[in-house]
Formats: C-alpha cells, structure tokens, sequence
C-alpha cells in the first residue's frame, strides 16, 4: 500500500468518524467536533486527489572528469543539468508551450552563438532588449532571468559549458564546447578564457 | 469580577489568577529563550559542529516544527487578531450607547489573557526547538537580527502591560474620561501588538527574500534585513487576515454557544454574536485578495522564479486547493448572511428568494472557474485526445485572466449580499433615495460588466500588460464599488424607516454549522499558506544564501501536506476551544444561579442539536 493509499483510507476513516459522531450522538460540542472532523478529513481526501509532487533539491552531477571523452559526453550531462538543478525548464520550453512564460529555446544554440549563451547565462542585463510593442519610442525590456552562476541556482563554470553544449546539440549545431574546457578538480586553474564575456550596447 | 456559584467560580478565579502566572511565566521563558540565542552567537565554534539536531523517533524535527510553528502563528493570529474586533466592538459600543457591544468586546478582552499566555507558550517552544534542531542556521539569524530581538523583548513588555491596565481596568473605566482613556488603552494594546506581528514577519520573509549587506553597523544590518522586498506585503496580508481570524473565530464560537443555548436569551445573545463576527470576518475578507495579489507581485518582482515555482511549478496544484476552500469560505458567508436575511427579517424571503438564488448561481459557476486547473489530470490516452494536457474547452478557464475575474465577481457578489443584509427590514424615506440607489445599480452593473470585458481582453494581450494594467484595474474597479456603496447606504440608512425589525435568536442549526465552518476554512487557508511561503523556499533555509543540507531538504506533496494541515487545524481548533472553555467558567457559575426565567422547553433543546425540525421551521 502507498503512502497516498493508506493516508486516503485514514481520511475515509476520519470522515466515517464524523459521521458516525453526528448520527449516534446528541452531544452538542461533540457533534461540532464531528463535523468539524468530517470537513477536515475532506479537506485532506482532496488535497490527496490531485498530482502529488514533493518538491526534491537538485541533484549534484558529478564531473568525472575522466569520464568525459566527447562533446556528447558534455551535451548529455548538459541535457540533465537543464531539467533539474538549472532549473531552466522551469520557465522555458523547447519547442511550443502554453505553460512556457520565457522565450522558446527550441533552435537557440543555432540562433546564439556560445558567448552569447553564456553571457545570457551569466549577466542577463548586459544586452537590454527592446520592447515595441506600444506606440513611441521603444522601452527598455530588461530579462528576468536570473544570474544562473549565482545563488539560488549556482550553476558551476563546468555545468554552464555543458547546458551550452546540450542547448548547441539539441539545436542540430555542431558542439563548439570542448571536454578540454572542462575544469580540473579543485586546485587547478579554470579554463575560461575563451569565454570572456562580450558586454553589447544598448 | 465577582465569583458565582461555589466550585465553578472558585476554578474560574484560580485560573484567571493561574493564567496571569502562566502568561508571565511564559514571558519569561521565552524572553529568556532570546539572550540563550544570542549566547548561541558566542558559542558559535561549538555549534559550527552541529549544523541540525533529531528527533526521528518522535516524527522528525522537521514535523515538530511544523506543528509547533503552526499553532504558534494561528495563536498569534487570534491573539493580534482579537484585541483589533474587540476595540472596534468598544467603539460601536461607546458611540452607539448599545451596551451589549461592550459587553462583546469585554467577552472577547477576556480570552485574550489566557490565550496570549499560550500563544507566548507556544512561542518559547518553538524558539527552544529551534536553536536545538537548527543551531547554525538560528546563530547566522541572531547575527543578523540581534537588535530586533531586542525591539521584540521590549515590545512584549508594553504589550502585557497594556493589556493588564485594558482588561483589568475595563470596569473601572467605564465613565466619562475614563472611556476614552480606557479605548487609547485599546489602541495602544493593537499599535503594539502591529508592532509584534512585523518584527517576527521581517524575520520569516527575510528567509524568502534576503536583503544581506556585509558592511555598516550590526543596527544598520538588521535594517537591511528588516525592510526587504516581502517585509511590507506580508505585514498587510497577515494584518487582514488576522481581523478574518478573529471575526470568524468570534463567529464560530457564537455558533457553538448558540447550537448549545438554553434560553431565549442566549440564544439571541449567540445569534447577534454570531451575525457580528461573520460580518467582521467578511469585512476583512473582501480586501485580503487584493493584499495576496500585492504579494504575489512583489515575489515575482523579487525573483520570477519562486514565483513561478508557486504559481506554475509543483505548488501550482495548490492554488486549486486554495480556490476550494475560499470558495467554500465565500458560500458559507454568503449562505449565513442569506439565512440572516430569511430567518430574522419577516417577510424578507419571498423579496430576496430571486436575488439570492441568482447570487448563488453566479457564485458557483465564478467557484467553478476558479477551480478549473490549468493542466488537467489526464491518462497519456485522454492527453493524447485532448491534443495536450489542456482541455479545450475548460482549458480557457485555467488561466489567470478568467480566475482573476471571477475572484473580483465573488467577491462583488459577497458585497452585495452584505448590502441586501444591510437594507432588508427597512425602508428609505430620503428625497434623493431613488436617485442614490439608481447610481449604486448602476455602478455595481457597470463595474461587473468591465470587470468581465478586461477579463476577457486579457487573453488577448500581453501578460505584462494583464498583470501590470488589467488585473490592477479589475481590483481597482471593485475596491471603487465597495467605497462608493457603502458610505451611500450608510446615508441612505441614516433617515430609513425600520419596517420590519430584525428578530435575533430564531436561526436554524444550520447556521451555527455554517459559522464553524467558516473558521475551520479561514484555519485551513492560513496553514494551506503557510506551507505555500515555506516551500516557495525550496531547498534553502534562507533563499539563495543559505542551503538546507539537512535530511529533510524537500517540500512534502501536498496530501502528504494536507494531513499535517487538517491536523493542525483540529489541534488549533481543540486549543482555541479550551481557552474559550476555561475563559467561560466564571460565567456558567453565574448563570446557573440565574433563575429559570426565559429557560426553552424542554423538548426544544434537542432541535439546536439538529434532532428537531421543530425550531428549524420558525
């Protein structure tokens, strides 16, 4: 028996108490008691009948560096990275929703090049958009994403480069992300100078 | 007060003098709980070591919190909630000359005593948890917030001191100058107790939405941390709601003296009680929408992510649930006030029998809107046939334009059936009545009908757009209508003729069930929000800066969450039961002693607990 199982049987017991109470007793508190009960245990039935999903923290993926040969290596952690602890699935789909509320990323890595992911990633206020959807000059449309190598999420230099490959390959792209950026364990000097940021005007 | 009626009287007495002692007790172990918090600073190397502490074999320390924190914060809602309803009742009771105003406040005055030495209880239970199962996380907050713990201290010390000087000097300062100085006390007693309720709140939101600054003085820290981007909306928000606590508790415990009266003179007694609690409860109900959408806006201003992890991650199905119960919580108002228009004006049913039933069609096909989800639970064979998880037809009423819409009808709705209630029974002889009531038709329909069109415009714009500009007007349009009726009909009303009067005392059973209910839904919503702020957190003790490495770093699903919510709430519900039980004692000492004139017939005694139809058909 599951855990959702044996907790609805509990409510249908609940709910068989209250009405029990209110049929066999004249006791007026304890027949508040039961109906009391008898919403209560409803309330729960409910809340027991839609989707239960918990609400896990995010899965440390472990880079073995060792282990990772290929820029498919990179793309399939990236693929994991982007679904779970990146959170990016969260506010984007790949290809058309209706839940989606941020851009579609079907197709970007095609769009974008990596800098430009990564600087999208990383500081998403430094390339302002522009929004012309009413009439005069066009507003300031700043992102909402938020800095994905910052805290809540916290992506690391090495998960980054592998969601930018996932993004290239899911968009039919040939992978521009090398296993040889790939960070060694801890100690070592990270290999971003190929990622400078490229900071664009307005 | 004098005692009454031998060994009753002598336990009331001993435990009003016990619950002084009690309540300072626990004053004192819980102000004591503050200096050990901040000598958890000191000891800081020591407790470095232990991150979190367990009890598994008694359900974890994460459920222990949950229960203790919970009824800390239903207590302190009814005990902030109460002293607000009672000064207001003063008030009516001072201006109005109508003594059983008082009368009521001084009822509600009494309880608080008891239930503030619980709540402060409570309090020193869970701080003492606390430090014990989150050591490091509790020293990195006493860091932060050291100097509002000491504001907190000196805010309790004030508090108690008012509410001694208000509660026991209410007979004392009954006359002339003495009133007024006795209601300052009154609002004094709810100034601090505001003060009481933010400085916890800064606290709790500051987990949800940090402000951490490195540098300045530990005072300038502190208020940094205080005024961060939720402090305020969740003071507002917690501010209405515990009026709606208060109201709808004062409603279901007239409900259930009424359900148990003997004579005619309770029973008049618990139905006006019963009618003042549920229209204070409503009152606060009608704006704590608009303090939720605030809210909700400055989460999403403050990181789009927690906002989405509410409102369409894996708490998205708790809206659905939040939807049923203030759902239920607007049928059981307006059915309460329906009843009141039926049972207590003569003659009113066959006037109001249409308009009710339309109110209550709107109501449920607005509720039905409501809990339409967004994302069906669907087999992958009826997704399929569905050509998504979204119904195509029922899909349209998922989103939030049409709830936002239907919430602004409800809650019109609501309004208006308070209205009706207000003018049932009574007859405008103003000149300019017809004209007046011409504008509040005509105000009420127009807005009802804008409220829909920007409902229905708003799938056709932006979501910036709806949320910025639509959503704001709809709730714009409503507040408008409320603040424009009912000062018209309190004028209106001011030179009314009373055709019929309003007879107390002859509700049916029902509506003592409904009143319970209605408590019972505000509790329920209050732990159903509760558990809503705290997993918005997600696996952070304060978000983005400070990680829950712990066992328990997830959200529960939510039934698993709705069991410990119910249960709560039949805990809280036996607690408040107790207090109110132990705070009446005196009072059936003394009415035992009351002769039996105005006692019911025997045989009527049964039908209020449901086993007669006999009274019901009055």
């Amino acid at each position: 028996m599951s855990e959702v199982v044996l907790l609805q049987v509990i409510g249908l017991c609940v709910v068989g108490l209250g009405v029990v109470i209110l049929l066999f007793i004249q006791a007026r508190f304890l027949r508040v008691v039961g109906f009391v009960i008898i919403v209560l245990g409803i309330f729960a039935l409910i809340a027991l009948g839609v989707p239960q999903m918990a609400s896990l923290p995010p899965a440390e993926e472990k880079f073995d560096v060792a282990s990772i040969k290929t820029a498919t290596d990179m793309a399939a952690i990236g693929q994991k990275i982007f679904f779970s602890k990146g959170q990016c699935a969260l506010c984007h789909s790949i290809g058309p929703s209706e839940s989606a509320r941020c851009p579609d990323l079907k197709g970007i890595g095609a769009k974008l090049t990596r800098e430009f992911i990564y600087e999208s990633l990383t500081q998403p206020q430094a390339y302002i958009y522009l929004d012309f959807r009413h009439e005069g000059p066009p507003k300031e449309y700043p992102a909402k994403m938020p800095q994905i190598n910052k805290n809540p999420i916290g992506l690391s230099n090495n998960e980054i480069l592998s969601v930018i490959a996932f993004l290239q390959q899911m968009s039919g792209e040939p992978i521009t992300v090398s296993p040889s950026e790939i960070t060694q364990p801890a100690g070592q000097p990270q290999k971003v100078a190929a990622l400078i940021p490229i900071v664009h005007g307005q | 007060m004098k005692n009454h009626g031998g060994h009753p009287g002598l336990i009331a007495s001993l435990f009003r003098e016990q619950g002084s002692l009690i309540a300072g007790l626990s004053l004192l172990i819980a102000l004591l709980g503050f200096p050990l918090a901040g000598l958890a600073q000191d000891a800081a190397s020591a407790s470095a070591a232990v991150a979190y502490r367990d009890i598994p074999q008694v359900g974890g320390s994460r459920n222990i919190i949950w229960v203790v924190a919970q009824q800390h914060l239903l207590l302190a809602g009814f005990v902030l909630g109460v002293p607000i309803f009672a000064w207001v009742c003063e008030i009516v009771g001072w201006k109005s000359g109508e003594k059983r105003y008082d009368k009521l406040a001084k009822e509600f005055t009494k309880l608080l005593t008891s239930a503030y030495a619980t709540t402060a209880l409570f309090g020193g239970i869970l701080l003492f948890l606390l430090i014990g199962f989150y050591p490091k996380l509790m020293t990195y907050l006493t860091d932060i917030f050291f100097p509002s713990f000491v504001v907190y201290c000196a805010l309790f010390l004030l508090e108690t001191v008012t509410l001694y000087l208000y509660w026991y000097g209410w007979e004392a300062m009954q006359g002339g100058g003495m009133k007024v100085l006795h209601l300052f006390l009154g609002f004094l007693l709810n100034v601090f107790a505001f003060f009481i309720m933010i400085v916890p709140n800064s606290w709790a939101t500051f987990q949800a939405s940090p402000v951490v600054i490195a540098e300045g003085s530990a005072l300038a820290r502190a208020w940094a941390a205080t005024w961060n981007p939720t402090w305020w909306p969740v003071n507002i928000h917690r501010l209405i709601a515990n009026v709606v606590l208060g109201g709808f508790i004062c409603g279901a415990y007239a409900g259930i003296r009424y359900l148990s009266a003997t004579t005619a003179e309770e029973r008049d007694h618990y139905d006006w009680m019963g009618y003042v609690g549920n229209f204070i409860g409503v009152f606060g109900m009608l704006p704590l929408p608009f303090a939720g959408y605030w809210l909700m806006r400055e989460i999403y201003q403050y990181n789009q992510q927690m906002g989405i992890t509410l409102m369409g991650g894996f708490l998205s199905w708790l809206f659905i649930l939040q939807a049923v119960l203030i759902g239920a919580l607007f049928l059981g108002a307006n059915y309460y006030f329906w009843l009141g228009i039926t049972h207590r004006i003569e003659g009113a049913e066959a006037k109001y029998r249409k308009p009710i039933m339309a109110m209550l069609v709107i109501l449920l096909l607005c509720l039905g809107v409501w809990m339409t989800p967004h994302s069906l639970v669907a087999s992958l064979e009826e997704a399929r046939k569905m050509g998504g998880t979204h119904h195509p037809l029922l899909g349209v009423f998922g989103v939030m334009s049409a709830k936002m819409t239907v919430v602004n009808l409800m809650i019109l709705v609501t309004f208006m059936s308070f209205v009706i209630y207000w003018r049932a029974g009574k007859e405008e002889t103003a000149t300019w009545a017809k004209v007046a009531k011409a504008v509040m038709g005509g105000v009420l329909g127009l807005a009802a009908i804008v409220v829909i069109i920007l409902g229905v415009w708003g799938y056709f714009v932006p979501a910036i757009v709806r949320i910025n500009y639509f959503s704001v007007a709809q709730v714009l349009i409503v507040l408008f209508v409320m603040l424009t009726i009912t000062p018209l009909t309190a004028l209106l009303l001011r030179s009314a003729k009373t055709t019929t009067e309003m007879v107390w005392g002859r509700m049916p059973p029902r509506a003592g069930y409904a009143l319970v209910m209605n408590a019972v839904m505000v509790i329920l919503l209050m732990t159903l929000m509760g558990y809503a702020r705290s997993s918005s957190r997600v696996h952070w003790h304060v978000y983005g800066v400070m990680r829950d490495s712990s066992q328990y770093a997830y959200s529960p699903a939510l039934g698993y969450a709705a069991v410990f919510m119910s249960l709560n709430t039949f805990v809280f519900c036996l607690l408040v039961s107790f207090i109110f039980w132990v705070a009446t004692m005196g009072d059936k000492g003394k009415s035992a002693e009351v002769s039996g004139k105005g006692k019911m017939p025997a045989g009527a005694v049964p039908a209020m607990a449901g086993g007669s139809q006999k009274l019901d058909g009055k």
